[in-house]
């Protein structure tokens, strides 16, 4: 069943709430970030590392392992996008809800990396999706994606959200609707004949 | 680097590459790696791509045997078909299609679809992995290392020495970058 999701919206207290208040709310945005992992290269690994007990970003209320891109406030992209995953890139960040944020990790999510000049490489993840911070390095190391989740939420810190801005900022490059986005139930496919061959 | 023992390579002409396939498969070489080709189509003498075959030997546990089978094509003529003695070349042929441009007669992987991309994104032109094959993005863009392979100051120059160009890179025909 399609379910179409509404622009995105604050309520009109949040709107309208003085600057302490908003303070708060984001404050409580910032420290709550569930994130998916868009895993793709090597970086993913790093990224991992990030979320286990020596790094340990859930003290800084990162909450990794979203069950899905629907339930997910933030992505980081850490690996070589290529051109045929690129849609699907866009179609899970399409996913989530508003407010969303996106981290590049790693030179290849960033720029295309050491693939630079490869046919089948993306020249930066930014080509599809927004980026909000980058993280260089070749793979970046766990206390770089600290460092880049600490510039996220530096920069949530300093949001004002309201209703307009926030369809400015995220409704401006929708693609599609979250209904457009659902896919039916699989079928089981019909069964073809054990015809021949080897191996 | 010397092949161990147990790898055996062996050089089929074309007409005999599916006989060849089917007779390494009935000599107990049951299990397909892989197919593929490489770009020879500099190659001084009987330019043309290299089909390489890679199968296995594993019915003695411990022993495994291993064989490249391996033909020389030339460009523009198809390659007969193996998906008729290992189902599972069907993959590695379309790879190889798409890759190197070149076509398998006979092929059938059960589909009725024929050889088409696998891997390439939709809509993708040429064939990546021949070496004639010009990158997009160093046509448009330069090279951003300080050196280009073999510039180093460290490297000393030995003259008459043609400077390596890479395939993929574009020439000087396309103008400067």
């Amino acid at each position: 069943m399609a379910v179409d999701l509404p622009l995105p919206r604050v309520g009109p207290a949040a709107d309208l709430a003085p600057q302490p208040i908003k303070v708060v709310l984001n404050w409580g945005r910032r420290y709550s970030l569930w994130v998916f992992n868009f895993g793709l290269a090597c970086c993913a690994i790093e990224f991992i590392a990030a979320s286990m007990a020596r790094h340990d970003f859930m003290r800084l209320g990162v909450i990794p392992f979203a069950p899905g891109p629907r339930q997910a406030d933030l992505m980081v992209v850490s690996g070589t996008v290529t051109d045929k995953m690129a849609p699907a890139v866009r179609r899970l960040y399409d996913q989530m809800p508003e407010p969303k944020y996106v981290i590049s990790f790693g030179a290849c999510s960033n720029s295309g990396g050491p693939y630079w000049d490869s046919y089948s490489v993306t020249k930066g993840v930014d080509t599809v999706i927004p980026v909000d911070v980058y993280v260089p390095g070749c793979p970046p190391r766990p206390e770089a994606l600290l460092q880049g989740i600490l510039r996220l939420q530096e920069k949530i810190a300093a949001e004002s959200l309201s209703t307009k801005g926030i369809r400015a900022k995220y409704a401006g490059h929708r693609l599609a609707s979250a209904g457009e986005l659902t896919r039916g139930l699989v079928r089981k496919p019909a069964k073809q004949d054990e015809a021949g061959g080897h191996g | 680097m010397a092949d161990p023992d147990s790898v055996t390579r062996r050089e089929v002409p074309l007409a005999e590459w599916a006989a060849a396939v089917t007779e390494a498969r009935d000599a107990a070489y049951t299990f397909f790696d892989w197919l593929t080709a490489v770009d020879q189509t500099d190659a001084a003498e009987d330019a043309g791509f290299d089909i390489v075959c890679h199968l296995m030997d594993v019915s003695t546990p411990g022993a495994l045997r291993r064989l490249v089978l391996r033909t020389r094509v030339p460009d523009g003529v198809a390659v007969p078909s193996i998906t008729g003695v290992f189902k599972g070349a069907a993959w590695h042929e379309r790879e190889t299609h798409e890759m190197f441009g070149i076509a398998f007669d006979g092929f059938d992987d059960g589909t009725g679809l024929g050889l088409r991309p696998l891997l390439l994104p939709d809509g993708f032109e040429g064939t990546p992995l021949r070496k004639s094959f010009v990158l997009a993005a160093r046509a448009s863009k330069a090279w951003p290392g300080a050196k280009e392979p073999g510039e180093s100051e460290h490297t000393r120059t030995t003259g008459g020495r043609r400077r390596v160009q890479a395939p993929g890179v574009p020439g000087p025909e396309w103008g400067p970058r």
